[in-house]
């Protein structure tokens, strides 16, 4: 299964202490909670600390050490094996705790760290292409999302007026996550 | 076989969930196919670049 290749690849990385964490985002994450979502690369978030002296996150460590398992760079991507992989730094409190808050799940006897259903919902909502609303629609006609957890989140960082935006546009009245 | 949009609509949601509870190695080998389907799609789409679009006006 290619996408497991992946998944090894990023457990020897911090195995090596390349990163210190990561965790899976985007369409490949929400396909653990929902039916699979099409898409073209993974989305990969990592933890890295910037170098002694220095507060600006150096990724070169990253891609010299995929570069030495042979894996090679295209565009803004590291390809491993069939899939394109996209390597983001946590760039907002939302995604920090996402990273922080992701779980171990397992995949054909492999652990793979992947966003809660609801961070990954918040940040749909945040993010806010049409993409993104259509995926969280998705997250709430599932009954993906533990409300309490989403509304939290929602609340902490910032995004109340956004989901009032969204549950006006997209959700029949009275109807909550 | 249905036109009745309300059953349409239940039945799709339906297979969602059916597809939603599917173990995860199933449907992450189901992602790798639907990567290759659309990049297949992508990669005609190039070849035929007005395929399917209708004309534009003189």
């Amino acid at each position: 299964m290619p996408v497991r290749e992946v998944i090894q690849v990023l457990n020897s990385m911090v195995e090596d202490g390349v990163v210190e964490t990561y965790a899976i985002g985007g369409a490949v994450a929400a396909t653990f909670y929902l039916e699979p979502v099409a898409t073209i690369d993974i989305d990969v978030f990592i933890g890295i600390q910037p170098k002694e002296g220095s507060v600006v996150l150096d990724p070169q460590p990253v891609f010299a050490y995929l570069a030495a398992l042979g894996y090679r760079t295209e565009r803004e991507y590291v390809r491993v094996g069939d899939w394109p992989v996209q390597f983001l730094a946590a760039g907002n409190a939302l995604v920090v705790e996402a990273l922080a808050e992701a779980l171990t799940m397992t995949v054909a006897g492999v652990p793979a760290r992947v966003f809660t259903a609801e961070h990954l919902a918040a940040i749909c909502l945040q993010t806010g292409r049409a993409k993104d609303k259509s995926r969280l629609l998705q997250f709430i006609e599932g009954a993906a999302l533990d409300a309490n957890r989403f509304q939290d989140l929602v609340q902490k960082h910032g995004l109340t007026s956004q989901w009032k935006m969204f549950a006006h546009e997209f959700l029949e009245e009275g109807h909550d996550v | 076989m249905t036109f009745d949009l309300e059953k349409i609509i239940e039945s799709k949601r339906a297979m969602r969930s059916r597809l939603a509870a599917l173990p995860i190695e199933e449907k992450l080998r189901m992602l790798d196919l639907l990567r290759e389907r659309t990049l297949a799609i992508q990669e005609a789409s190039r070849e035929s670049p007005k395929a399917g679009r209708p004309a534009p006006n003189a």
